[in-house]
């Protein structure tokens, strides 16, 4: 199909062209084909029949797989009769077109009509007052969000607040069993991301970091859930070695000591909630926390 | 022309002289290879998005209040859920044809996404890059930008719990920016995460704002081709500086392109048929505070999910403003990265004082810093895209995934560099064993594949 049946000319003359007219290099009529012909048509009127059974399948709401199959079968075949319709009816064309010869240059003026040199300090002060009133169009932006304020610094974990699960049930420090942890809210702010909380029960003992006034039977611990590398739920957590772990980009935690960081990208501890236990024997926060909850900002 | 087709063109042609400007679009020569048809892919790829989008956006409800699930899903029946959600489970389930077009939609922008890089790859390792195409060149990297955002705002808007939690790394991201971090995040998501107005904003940029841009620049980057012409390999007997060849529009590019664009559209088709790659029955909705394992972005931000997972911890109080890990490496990184790729025609050109323009493609070996400069960018974003697979490695193997999170980082440190280290090498002793340096223009590389390399002159 490649060879051609004129050998190629090097260097066709553009200047005796016109510039619409094609340089043909090599033309190669195809031979007719009945066997084309026949594959033409049986493919265009196959798709045709699959696009029907397509369009009856999808209106009786056959399953996907027999409507997809019918549509994707009617494109394809419709694909192969193109291809075979175009390689019988024309010739097969290779032809040259001179390029633009853009490092020539050009020095034709862009426009006829020139302005009168007088007074240029007319357009830069035009120019200048344009801009001016695109930038004003920034304004609006502004309004697009509160202003942060000390939103970041702050929860909604307040002093007596109780500490409940996700249903909005009060834990008590038994809840959590040896070993176990709980996702849990402030009373009233379930659902609220930076407030969300790991209360654990660790099963070894608790070593500063960890601010041992904040631990509660002298294994209840509760810190911030936010990872303070990208902001991740820290959800899942391995009894073994006491980890929290972060199973977005596997920043681990060791909550036995104050959730510092041990391994991955996380540079700062999770904050640990001021716990205590009310009158009623239900878990409290003593305050909000007293670092910053989530990632680095600004 | 069928009768009916030579009536309608007469018709028009009374009124508009459609002969000379049809017949000068009809003449236009595009060389023949295959590796200048993925563009076209890309470009059919968002055909198709644009008309499976459509249709979807007639279903979904860009909105986060919880409502009760009634459809036929008996997972969820009677649970409260987000909108969003709601909707996407709803015509997924319930609308006969939606899930198949949600898929085909799903399918087209990986699609989309890979033919745009892969087109991009072959500019820049043949050099289509060079004068006179920068500008073209460049609005092709704008288009892979946008189209990197549009993937990420489409796979944020189902708002199952890996969208939500992609949500919620971005929205880390943009914290990150020194001083400006925090009032930045709260104007483009609208307060501290999750707010009500997030979805609705993706919604809009998604479907309206990204797509408009996007299809606005691909308008030009065609108006520019037509207007410089096509690049083209070198071929024997042919002065490829001044003459283009190859095969007229109509009809032979003509047939082409129409064939490529059903066989993209029918195979989109048919692995939606069998790829479930839309299904988010089984992730569940976006609820704060919980995610699960192998949670993992689209491939095509593997590279930069791979940065966030291999960095060291780092966070440097500094007065007034704080850099942090996830800045270096969502957002410093990937600037190095798409900076070096803007830059790169500018530098190749004075590096080796290349001179005039550029219209036949080379062996990107024969030019040592492209090479070089190619497999290490290349390699780095390989090997911090198989860094985010560094949990599922970690389960499949058994070896720890600090371990393998440190295999990651050493790789990505030392292997980009040394692999671009040792081609340069080889590449500049393959130019010296034919006694050849750098062309400085066409002409000259021209004249080298004209002749046989045995009967060159060594330059001294």
């Amino acid at each position: 199909m490649s060879s051609p049946t004129r050998p190629a000319r090097p260097e066709p003359e553009p200047a005796t062209t016109p510039a619409e007219e094609l340089l043909v290099l090599s033309e190669r009529t195809p031979p007719p084909s009945q066997a084309n012909d026949a594959l033409v048509a049986g493919t265009a009127i196959a798709s045709a029949v699959f696009a029907v059974v397509f369009a009856v399948a999808l209106l009786l709401e056959a399953p996907l797989p027999v409507y997809g199959i019918a549509l994707a079968l009617a494109l394809l075949l419709l694909a192969v009769a193109v291809r075979r319709y175009f390689t019988d009816r024309f010739p097969d064309v290779e032809a040259a077109e001179p390029r633009l010869h853009l490092d020539e240059g050009d020095d034709a003026p862009i426009a006829d009509v020139e302005p009168v040199g007088r007074r240029p300090f007319l357009t830069r002060i035009l120019i200048g007052a344009g801009a001016v009133l695109g930038l004003s169009f920034a304004a609006p932006v502004s309004s697009l969000g509160p202003s942060p304020g000390n939103a970041l610094r702050t929860t909604a974990w307040q002093r007596g607040l109780r500490v409940v699960d996700g249903d909005g049930d009060p834990l008590r420090p038994d809840d959590i069993p040896v070993g176990g942890v709980a996702t849990a809210w402030p009373n009233g702010a379930v659902g609220d991301e930076p407030s969300s909380l790991v209360v654990l029960r660790l099963s070894g003992q608790p070593q500063p970091p960890t601010d041992l006034d904040w631990v509660v039977d002298g294994s209840v611990v509760a810190y911030s859930k936010v990872c303070t590398h990208a902001g991740c739920p820290v959800a899942l957590y391995r009894e073994r070695d006491s980890a929290l772990f972060c199973p977005c980009h596997q920043s681990t935690f060791d909550a036995n000591r104050g959730a510092v960081p041990t391994f991955g990208p996380a540079a700062r501890a999770l904050p640990q909630l001021p716990l205590g236990v009310d009158a009623d024997g239900y878990l409290v926060a003593l305050g909000d926390f007293e670092s910053q909850v989530g990632p680095a900002f600004g | 022309m069928t009768p009916l087709f030579a009536l309608l063109f007469d018709q028009l042609d009374d009124r508009l002289r459609l002969r000379r400007p049809g017949r000068a679009v009809a003449n236009k020569v595009f060389p023949h290879h295959w590796s200048f048809l993925l563009g076209e892919v890309a470009l059919f790829s968002l055909i198709v998005l644009v008309a499976t989008g459509i249709f979807l956006t007639l279903f979904y409800r860009p909105s986060t209040e919880p409502v009760i699930y009634t459809g036929s899903n008996p997972l969820y029946v009677g649970t409260s859920m987000p909108a969003a959600f709601e909707s996407i489970l709803r015509m997924s389930e319930d609308v006969p044809g939606a899930l198949l077009i949600r898929r085909i939609h799903r399918g087209a922008s990986h699609l989309f996404l890979a033919a745009t890089v892969l087109h991009m790859l072959r500019i820049l390792l043949t050099g289509a890059f060079r004068k006179p195409r920068e500008l073209n060149y460049h609005l092709g990297i704008v288009l892979l930008t946008l189209a990197i955002a549009e993937g990420f705002l489409g796979y944020s808007l189902p708002y199952d719990s890996l969208a939500g939690t992609g949500i919620r790394i971005a929205y880390s991201e943009v914290l990150s920016f020194p001083f400006v971090g925090d009032r930045l995040a709260f104007w483009i998501f609208g307060g501290e995460f999750p707010t009500g107005d997030v979805i609705p904003r993706f919604f809009a940029f998604h479907v309206l704002v990204v797509p408009g841009i996007i299809i606005g620049t691909v308008s030009l980057h065609l108006l520019l081709l037509v207007r410089q012409k096509h690049t083209q390999f070198p071929r024997t007997g042919i002065d490829g500086h001044r003459m283009i060849v190859g095969k007229p529009l109509w009809p032979a590019q003509f047939a082409e392109s129409a064939t490529l664009m059903l066989w993209t559209a029918g195979l989109l088709t048919l692995a939606a048929v069998f790829i479930p790659w839309s299904d988010v029955a089984l992730l569940g909705p976006y609820v704060p505070a919980e995610v699960g394992n192998n949670a993992q972005p689209d491939w095509f931000m593997f590279w930069l999910e791979g940065v966030l997972r291999m960095i060291p911890a780092l966070e440097w109080d500094l007065p007034g403003l704080t850099i942090s890990g996830p800045f270096i490496a969502g957002v410093v990184l990937p600037g190095l990265v798409f900076g070096a790729l803007i830059a790169y025609p500018f530098i190749e050109r004075r590096v080796y004082h290349l001179s005039g323009e550029w219209h036949v493609l080379q062996n990107p070996l024969d030019i040592p810093l492209r090479a070089a400069y190619a497999i290490g960018t290349f390699s780095f974003v390989l090997i911090a895209s198989a860094a985010a697979t560094n949990d599922q490695l970690s389960r499949l193997t058994g070896i720890p995934i600090e371990t393998a999170t440190w295999g990651f980082r050493i790789a990505s440190m030392f292997v980009p560099p040394v692999l671009a280290f040792l081609l340069y090498r080889y590449s500049k002793g393959r130019l010296r064993r034919r006694g050849l340096a750098v062309a400085s223009s066409e002409q000259e590389a021209d004249s080298r594949f004209h002749e046989p390399a045995s009967e060159q002159q060594p330059v001294t």
